[in-house]
């Protein structure tokens, strides 16, 4: 039996997300205006940068959710991103009164549209992201990393081509954070997926294309294309020396924002 | 704790109830105050005795009107607070009603309703509907408009329908809300219904008290009183415990400490 | 020290030596908010029969008809305007009460309907809805006038409309009311254009009463002060019936809330109702109305009739 996780794309190639002219503000502060973040089809993007720069926001636009800012998000295929992105935020937002099983299908709950080849697809993602006995458990039964991991299968379940991230791994402990970082690179290969991460070895290890994201108003760098493909191991030699530059870069943009 | 008859947690309300008799027969004794103000236990218990079938029967017509007038006004608030939270007009008509219904006491509202509706079940029942529509509309309207808006992000994202999304994550995601005012609600529905009987009725444990009253048979006047005080905590248990079935997920802050 | 001692010393004997000009306090307890039925006793209040008797009277009126009697009973007032039928059931329960003074002689009580409405005469009520307000005895004197027709309280549906008498029977949920008041509902409805008309209880079965009695506490009974009250009371009786519309000026006085079309009316019709000897007590009308109290089985015994009811010498 095939991995349904390796059918985990949709049958076109994922296609690429352009960001242009977008603009924020909250009251009179400007968070970012006229930027401009491109996606890369099939590859992992990691927006980094500090708390509060905005990244979110952005990350939201593209989600079609944020009703205050502007700008427009358009695919490379040119059909609309809405009806084909998945979303995970750092919450795992599972809802309390359904079972992990239950969570998992909800976007087909929400569209009537579930099928038996649903509930099999589900108990293969269960099983994939090792959550195979907890199925009938309810979130409040369950750790943080289990409840993390049920979000990440539930992201998984529509197999959408684009998949937004939010910070999804910054509230587990490092060693969980390291095995779901892994997981979610095997099994999101092949769709365009944007990380949003504070964590420079977060992005290092598993970004093809790295934008760093700092100053108010915000503005975004030339990304970083480290070699070789992620996940990278964290103790791959030639991520030290990129990992103190960023760090670096962070911190100085930290000490600008505070001055102001 | 395997609910209610669990013999644990039957002895403390006990020994709570025998102290407060012994307490009130010491009182009566000690103060020397005269039956026909305030009758001992004792006194209480031979009238129960001898006027069981009485009270008996207008406890029946106490309780109908209790229910009913429960399951009316939960019914109607719940219809009110889903309008208002959905439809901009409900919520303009209805938000000036129901504080309207919550500022003037149901005392001077009784005489009007007995006139209009006659002096059977339909006042008394009318009298309770009106003293809960506050509490279950005010609550479960506010649970329907602070549903977590991860989850309604995550709904967007997986295009649900607003009908979707009311049925399987506002609704649910309300109940809790919905349960505190329905226990209030528990609470205060038989004041309704013994409001109206004083106001003007045939039958029912409130008219029975003011009879007894007039006829200088306060011992019967305090069995009916008991009576009524007994079937209003019962009542208000079974909806307690009803409620926490109907919401399984609510988290309780001391699990181990609740009485059951 | 010395000084402190003094000036006690010289407070006692201050306070014994003017007895007479400290007046006695006293609380009477009315049995409903201020009404022409309570007509003697703000004349007398007025006139100052009640200062010259050493009395200084306070009226309360109370959230509960009920309340007044017991009140007294338990020591908590010094008397109370209340009902000879109430009287009676009140002795039966052993309620320490004594009846000192009639305020109104003949009963106010009455069966009503709606003058064009379907009920003529009592036979009509077979089948229909009477309203009543609790006063403990109304489906007693309804039975006994229903008896006197033929009928029983099983041929008539009771409700308890809680003084609200006239709404009820012009609303038309009802199609009679017991409990009210000849003086006062017949020409609350006049005024309402829905014209009344009463059954006179004690023209349909059921004995004569007095409607308004004053009664004390039977350990006070003997106390010189109640005598004094029942004195007071019988001088502003005497006012009120030689010089009825300064007797109306008075009433209005200090209660101008009272100044409107029912009270004149109610006025004019319970003058001739008040009794014009307060203290004299009619033995054998008392002992009849208990013998009809306990044959309706409202009442378990009869004490004898000094325990509940005395004539003040």
């Amino acid at each position: 039996m095939t991995s349904p996780a390796a059918s985990v794309a949709s049958p076109s190639p994922p296609p690429g997300v352009s960001v242009r002219d977008a603009r924020l503000s909250y009251g009179d502060t400007l968070l970012f205006d006229g930027l401009a973040l491109d996606l890369a089809p099939g590859r992992w993007t990691c927006l980094l940068g500090p708390s509060g720069v905005g990244k979110t926001t952005l990350l939201r636009l593209i989600a079609g959710l944020e009703q205050g800012a502007d700008g427009q998000a358009t695919c490379g295929d040119g059909l609309p991103a809405h009806g084909r992105v998945a979303y995970m935020a750092q919450q795992d937002l599972l809802l309390p009164w359904l079972t992990l099983r239950e969570n998992l299908v909800l976007g087909s709950r929400l569209r009537g549209d579930r099928t038996r080849e649903t509930e099999a697809r589900a108990d293969g993602l269960l099983q994939e992201i090792g959550l195979g006995d907890s199925g009938s458990l309810f979130p409040r039964a369950c750790s943080g990393g289990m409840r993390q991991r049920a979000a990440l299968a539930r992201t998984l379940m529509d197999r959408r081509p684009i998949v937004l991230m939010d910070e999804p791994f910054s509230a587990l402990d490092a060693i969980t954070r390291l095995q779901l970082q892994d997981v979610a690179a095997r099994l999101l290969a092949d769709c365009t997926v944007l990380l949003v991460t504070h964590d420079p070895l977060e992005a290092l290890r598993l970004g093809h294309d790295i934008v760093v994201m700092t100053g108010r108003p915000a503005t975004l760098g030339a990304p970083i294309r480290p070699p070789a493909s992620p996940p990278r191991p964290a103790d791959d030699p030639t991520l030290i020396g990129e990992h103190a530059r960023l760090l670096g870069e962070l911190a100085r943009a930290g000490e600008e924002s505070a001055r102001r | 704790m395997n609910g209610y008859l669990g013999s644990r947690a039957l002895v403390r309300p006990i020994i709570v109830f025998a102290g407060l008799l012994a307490g009130w027969q010491a009182i009566v004794w000690a103060s020397g105050v005269p039956p026909y103000i305030l009758p001992g236990p004792a006194a209480v218990v031979a009238a129960f005795r001898k006027g069981a079938d009485l009270i008996a029967q207008n406890a029946g017509t106490t309780i109908v009107e209790i229910v009913a007038g429960f399951a009316i006004g939960a019914a109607v608030g719940a219809v009110s607070a889903l309008a208002m939270s959905y439809l901009r007009p409900a919520r303009r008509w209805l938000l000036p009603v129901l504080v309207v219904s919550q500022a003037v006491p149901v005392f001077a509202l009784a005489p009007v309703l007995t006139l209009w509706l006659g002096y059977g079940l339909e006042s008394k029942i009318a009298m309770a509907v009106l003293i809960i529509y506050f509490p279950v509309t005010a609550a479960f309207y506010d649970g329907l408009r602070r549903t977590e808006p991860g989850w309604m992000d995550l709904a967007h994202v997986m295009n649900a329908s607003r009908w979707a999304e009311l049925r399987h994550i506002r609704l649910p995601a309300a109940l809790p809300a919905l349960g505190s005012g329905l226990r209030v609600a528990a609470a205060v529905a038989p004041i309704g219904a013994v409001v109206g009987e004083w106001v003007g009725s045939s039958a029912g444990l409130g008219y029975l008290m003011l009879h007894a009253n007039a006829r200088v048979q306060t011992d019967l006047m305090f069995a009916a009183l008991f009576v009524l005080a007994i079937i209003g905590c019962v009542f208000y248990f079974t909806v307690d415990s009803a409620v926490r079935r109907l919401v399984p997920w609510q988290a309780e802050s001391h699990p181990e400490e609740e009485f059951r | 020290m010395k000084k402190i001692m003094l000036s006690l010393a010289a407070c006692l004997w201050l306070g014994n030596a003017l007895p007479a000009a400290a007046a006695d306090k006293k609380t009477v307890l009315l049995d409903w908010f201020v009404n022409p039925d309570h007509g003697p006793l703000f004349v007398a209040l007025e006139r100052g029969y009640f200062r010259e008797a050493g009395l200084d009277v306070e009226f309360k009126g109370p959230a509960d008809p009920n309340d007044p009697p017991k009140l007294v009973a338990a020591g908590k007032a010094d008397l109370a305007i209340s009902y000879q039928p109430q009287l009676h059931m009140q002795a039966d329960r052993d309620l320490p009460l004594v009846r000192v003074a009639t305020l109104v002689a003949t009963p106010l009580n009455s069966l009503v309907v709606l003058k064009d409405g379907p009920v003529k005469q009592i036979g009509d009520l077979k089948g229909r809805t009477v309203g009543f307000s609790v006063g403990g005895f109304e489906d007693a004197m309804l039975g006994a006038m229903l008896e006197k027709h033929g009928l029983s309280l099983k041929d008539v549906k009771l409700v308890n409309v809680n003084f609200s008498l006239s709404p009820a029977l012009v609303s038309g949920k009802v199609d009679a009311v017991i409990g009210a008041y000849r003086n006062f509902e017949l020409n609350q409805l006049d005024i309402l254009k829905k014209p009344g008309r009463a059954f006179y209880v004690e023209e349909e079965g059921v004995p004569a009463y007095d409607e308004l009695i004053v009664v004390a506490n039977r350990k006070d009974i003997a106390k010189p002060q109640i005598a004094a009250f029942v004195g007071a009371l019988e001088r502003g009786v005497q006012f009120l019936v030689n010089h009825p519309d300064e007797s109306w000026s008075l009433f209005i006085k200090e209660r101008k809330e009272l100044n409107d079309e029912l009270n004149k009316r109610a006025w004019r019709d319970t003058l001739p109702r008040f009794a014009l000897r307060p203290a004299a007590l009619d033995r054998k009308r008392y002992e009849a109305f208990a013998a009809f109290l306990k044959k309706q089985g409202l009442i378990e015994k009869t004490p004898a009739l000094e325990t509940f009811a005395v004539e003040l010498e």
